[in-house]
């Protein structure tokens, strides 16, 4: 891992097109803003490694077969009144 | 209308807008991926007409197919508001005509549920998709749709 220390106003600049800037120093964290082009996505990491999660554990090699998706169906039809 | 179309015997491929088995404009765009997934760029919906669960395949990257259903399906009342970034991101100039894809897991005892908070939304227009993290956590990451047989 890289370290820097930036103050307030000072900025990043990582592969020449993503920036984060230290915007405000507080007492209950820093304010960071990040500019990076649509190919890449920017999350705060605990909420990415939460969904980053929940789609490795939903990845389904049969998800393609449609008679799966088919017994889904009548699992979900079976709920109806 | 879109018409499902046979590939296989066993298969049936609806495209998302008329057009060619096969062509381009099957393949969805994702330009950041899937979280966890940033590597599959280009993916492939595949549906039968009327039904609920469809499947979101990576044609490119680690190998990543997905059961997916419309959120607003499972709860009526399904409502997100798409942020100006994700909505650049799916070169759409408003929220009207999105596609809305949430990722089911079906669990070991059967249990089958959706993740509402981080939804798949594709623009059919541009052929453009984005998975929204969302800043504030306001829908589950698990919401059972149909619970296992016998509980």
């Amino acid at each position: 891992m890289l370290v820097f220390t930036r103050r307030r106003g000072e900025a990043i600049i990582i592969g020449g097109s993503i920036e984060i800037r230290v915007l405000r120093v507080g007492r209950d964290g820093v304010r960071l803003g990040v500019a990076a082009p649509a190919s890449i996505p920017v999350h705060r990491q605990e909420v990415h490694a939460q969904i980053s999660e929940a789609n490795r554990a939903a990845v389904d090699p049969d998800a393609a077969d449609p008679a799966r998706r088919a017994a889904m169906e009548a699992a979900l039809k079976a709920l109806l009144p | 209308m879109n018409q499902p179309q046979a590939r296989s015997s066993r298969e049936v491929v609806t495209p998302m807008i008329p057009g060619e088995l096969g062509s381009e404009r099957e393949i969805v765009h994702f330009p950041g991926g899937l979280a966890g997934f940033e590597n599959c760029r280009s993916f492939v919906l595949l549906s039968e007409e009327a039904a609920a669960f469809q499947c979101l395949s990576a044609v490119d990257g680690p190998p990543a197919s997905f059961l997916v259903i419309d959120p607003r399906r499972v709860l009526p009342t399904y409502r997100y508001a798409v942020s100006r970034t994700d909505l650049e991101r799916l070169r759409a100039t408003s929220e009207n005509g999105l596609l809305w894809l949430a990722i089911v897991l079906v669990e070991a005892d059967g249990t089958i549920a959706a993740n509402l908070r981080a939804p798949i939304v594709i623009n059919p227009e541009a052929m453009v998709g984005v998975q929204i993290i969302p800043q504030d956590c306001v829908y589950p990451l698990r919401h059972v749709i149909v619970p296992a047989a016998g509980g």
